[in-house]
């Protein structure tokens, strides 16, 4: 346990657009433990137009319900120790450039996505619009920052000192406060820094210098972009906001975006267990994907896609009948769209069970979106010459994405579709159907909400926040074997040999199409084997034997053997059946 | 469904109404305005803007070019005027470029040889929308307007502001707007339907030049092919061409709401402002209609 925080309590706060969640949370020797939370309505906007004056309700009803005081004179109590993450005004919006799209422009894109931005364009020389036409969309688009990388350390410099002087040409203005300057982020070539500066001078822009995101070709190096965005945003952006400036005197360090927060979490926790990890949130209006593969931390944003707001554009951007293809009951077209629209309208509290079906099939085609688009974004470094084997050559070209999921141990989902208010077995299938894990893979779901808090507590005690994390926050629905590939449905698709330390308990043959669960708790684990037929692989090869240690969950072991690439049916009972597949217990595993 | 329309009987209303630049305010504090009278003028930046290679033009290397311009950052060109010339061998021969329209030269790279010529600025307006006294002078933007009217708050609609006289397409609240009710007479006013409009009536409205629909519900479906495009994020008010609609309850078949039928009933024969402009998720802006008392 970190000494920093032995008998620290720390009140931690969240803020996003519509709530403002206050958390308690007690770190005494041996450990930390969640002690409450409260939330209030956000008030940035009018009539309040005071971020201070939710927290303050936010903490008060908090303190209501431990029957402590956490509210002293006009600011938190003294003995308590203030945190605070937030994602008001729609977050933080960024433009980045570089210099070749594909190489250190989207270096600089993943630098921003990975410090909880809302990308709103990125520019680079070799752009397909003509430079004009950048200059009119960066003066029509005002963002709160901007990052400019390009050029490799003693690399490219007359480009990169052109794209600085066409972010100078297009006299880009900030999106708050007529009175304050751009924050500009420079991680480009060393070589050119003092001539950027002169370029981007300091009475219209609040440029900061750090390491170069790119400093060679096969080398990306995100963190100190990220660092320098995170200080630009405390210093020259969030203070622009209504009462934060007031928020800024309680908070103990920096005030960092929320997607930021998760993403540190979610980070540590993949490193901190060894496994590769793919995270989805959805919200309201948007979509973010987190992953981590090989140690490599990337962040995917859908900014107008969510479960309310952003609902429609699931429509508009997958198609109605994409959307439609997944509702296991007859709905036509027209209720489809007249329920979409008013889930977008009137965010209702309560859905029926016919409006629920449409959100739920929104939702495997959001996160369908948001897995595309996080494929665009986890890539290896392009840029790089591969080394390449006959082997590659037959094995078709070597995948651009990193994102594997045949090589991902752990899913965690976060999102209002997936809290308490809605059944494991609906969980579990929405994951299954719009994720479509591979091989063997823990599925876990956020119930408490309070990841953000928990990413804020993270550097100063790590161990006690990651226990927080696995005890409290993530909820296990099992773990699912799912064999990659497919057959005529009835075909022998592998045998599953579950086992403890003493006995066999199951051995089965598990059929092409069958959905089903074995239930197993969360606490308890078994040993698997599994053999998929030769025209299957789990991860080790076609038809090659696959040993493992795994545990439970809500819904135990979860054998999937729909197939991979998963194919959706025009039969509504075929869905009708998944949907009632994993209700089903055929027998108890005791480990 | 109705939890989101909002009804304010004999309420103050308070618009402010700014052009989105720095332009000239027509009015005074104490004016009475209506609905038409222009409240300030301005220009905004025209979004077209072109690139000309002058050193393509003059056949010299992008670094010449600057020695060779005859305009400046900011001078005004017309269509075709010269803008650079290169004269060589003793002057026996020149080219010139020309500007390839009216506007500014807004950029000039003295290092890439290029100029920027965006079109003259386009003018813009702001109209008083409701009728009133104008109660506070916004310098150099626009002004307050102020008045006592009634209003309803629709949770949807399409198209921007429009005013004219309130009249009933239906007898009560659960029926439908139809072609059947919609004649040439009906031009330029605000009809209040019941349940839902239909596309086809959608259409004839539009056709016929009615102001604007106030109906319970519209299919998605059908508005979406009105609009001829998917809603996406709900931000709407800028559509061109389309007859104003605000729906008070949600998409699909809903009678409207009694009190909102109701209040709108009250005041049939009146002049009213409505506004179909919408924005879910940013700003929570809600359609409203206006009745000035």
């Amino acid at each position: 346990m970190g000494s920093e925080t032995k008998g620290k309590s720390y009140l931690i706060v969240d803020i996003n657009n519509q709530t403002t969640k206050a958390v308690m949370i007690e770190c005494h020797g041996e450990g930390c433990i969640v002690k409450g939370m409260a939330t209030a309505p956000t008030t940035v906007d009018s009539p309040d137009l005071d971020v201070t004056v939710g927290i303050e309700k936010a903490a008060s009803s908090l303190g209501g319900k431990l029957g402590r005081r956490i509210w002293g004179e006009g600011g938190p109590s003294e003995e308590l120790s203030c945190l605070c993450s937030s994602s008001t005004s729609g977050g933080l919006y960024m433009m980045v450039a570089g210099l070749i799209r594909r190489i250190s422009a989207e270096s600089a894109q993943r630098a921003a996505l990975g410090a909880g931005a809302l990308l709103m364009d990125i520019y680079s020389i070799d752009d397909s619009r003509p430079s004009y036409k950048l200059v009119d969309t960066m003066r029509s688009t005002k963002p709160d920052m901007f990052l400019l990388a390009g050029g490799t350390d003693g690399g490219a410099e007359s480009q990169v000192l052109d794209m600085a002087g066409l972010i100078d040409a297009a006299d880009v203005k900030p999106r708050f406060g007529r009175g304050y300057k751009l924050p500009i982020i420079y991680a480009g070539n060393v070589d050119v820094r003092e001539r950027v500066t002169e370029t981007l001078t300091e009475d219209k822009y609040a440029t900061r210098v750090v390491d170069n995101v790119r400093p060679l070709i096969d080398r990306e190096n995100l963190g100190p972009a990220r660092e320098g965005i995170y200080d630009s945003y405390m210093e020259h952006v969030i203070v622009h906001s209504p009462g934060y400036e007031k928020l800024i005197e309680w908070v103990e360090g920096d005030i960092i975006p929320t997607q930021a927060a998760i993403g540190r979490l979610l980070y540590a926790y993949a490193m901190e267990r060894s496994v590769n990890m793919l995270a989805v949130d959805i919200g309201g209006a948007t979509t973010d994907v987190y992953s981590v593969y090989g140690g490599v931390f990337n962040r995917s944003l859908n900014a107008d896609i969510g479960m309310t707001y952003g609902i429609s554009n699931i429509m508009k951007e997958a198609g109605v009948h994409n959307v439609m293809r997944w509702i296991p009951e007859e709905i036509g077209e027209k209720k489809v769209r007249n329920i979409v629209g008013n889930i977008m309208i009137l965010q209702p509290d309560t859905l029926t069970p016919e409006e629920a079906m449409v959100q739920q099939a929104a939702a495997r085609e959001a996160i369908r979106l948001g897995l595309e688009q996080h494929r665009k974004i986890a890539t290896r470094l392009k840029g790089v010459a591969l080394k390449r084997t006959l082997a590659d050559m037959f094995d078709q070209a070597l995948e651009v994405s990193i994102l594997d999921l045949m090589k991902t141990q752990s899913i965690i989902c976060r999102g209002k579709i997936f809290d308490e208010r809605h059944t494991a077995e609906d969980s579990t299938l929405l994951i299954l159907d719009s994720i479509q894990p591979e091989g063997v893979t823990e599925i876990l779901v956020d119930r408490s909400s309070i990841m953000p808090h928990l990413g804020m507590l993270l550097e100063r005690n790590r161990e006690a926040t990651l226990q927080i994390l696995s005890d409290e926050c993530l909820h296990r629905l099992g773990t699912c074997i799912a064999p990659k590939g497919r057959a005529r449905e009835g075909q022998d698709t592998m045998r599953i040999q579950v086992s403890t330390k003493d006995s066999v308990v199951s051995e089965e043959i598990v059929t092409f199409g069958e959905l089903k669960s074995l239930p197993l708790a969360a606490e308890e684990s078994v040993r698997i084997s599994v053999t998929p037929s030769t025209r299957f692989d789990v991860g080790t090869g076609k038809g090659k034997e696959l040993v493992a240690e795994v545990r439970g969950g809500e819904k135990g072991l979860i054998i999937d053997a729909r197939g991979r690439p998963l194919g959706v049916p025009d039969d509504i009972a075929v869905l009708r059946a998944w949907a009632e597949s994993l209700t089903m217990r055929p027998e108890i595993l005791t480990a | 469904m109705s939890r989101f329309v909002k009804l304010e009987e004999k309420a103050s209303v308070r618009k402010i109404r700014r052009i989105p630049t720095q332009g000239d305010v027509l009015v005074a504090k104490g004016d009475v305005v209506e609905p038409e009278t222009v409240l300030a003028r301005g220009t905004v930046v025209n979004p077209d803007i072109r690139e000309v290679k002058v050193y393509a033009r003059l056949g010299v290397d992008p670094e010449q070019v600057a020695r060779h311009m005859l305009k400046e950052e900011g001078d005004q060109v017309k269509k075709d005027e010269v803008i650079a010339i290169a004269r060589s061998f003793f002057g026996r021969f020149t080219k010139v470029c020309r500007s390839p329209m009216e506007g500014t030269i807004e950029v000039f790279s003295k290092r890439a040889g290029r100029a920027l010529i965006r079109g003259k600025p386009i003018p813009v307006e702001i109209r008083a929308h409701i009728p009133g006294r104008i109660t506070e002078i916004i310098p150099d933007e626009g002004a307050v307007v102020e008045t006592q009217a009634s209003i309803v708050r629709g949770v949807f609609g399409v198209g921007g502001e429009v005013h004219g006289e309130l009249a009933f397409a239906v007898e009560n609240p659960g029926e439908p707007l139809t072609t059947e009710v919609l004649s040439s007479d009906q031009q330029g006013r605000v009809l209040v339907g019941g349940s839902f409009t239909t596309l086809d009536a959608m259409r004839k409205a539009a056709k016929i030049g009615v102001g604007g629909i106030i109906t319970g519900g519209v299919d998605q479906k059908d508005l979406t092919e009105f609009l001829g495009e998917e809603i996406g994020m709900g931000v709407t008010g800028g559509e061109s061409g389309v007859t104003t609609l605000i729906i008070t309850e949600g998409f699909g078949i809903y009678p409207m709401n009694q009190e909102t039928f109701r209040l709108l009933k009250s005041y049939e024969g009146r002049k009213v402002s409505i506004d179909g402009t919408t924005q879910i998720r940013q700003r929570m802006l809600r359609p409203e209609v206006i009745i000035p008392l």
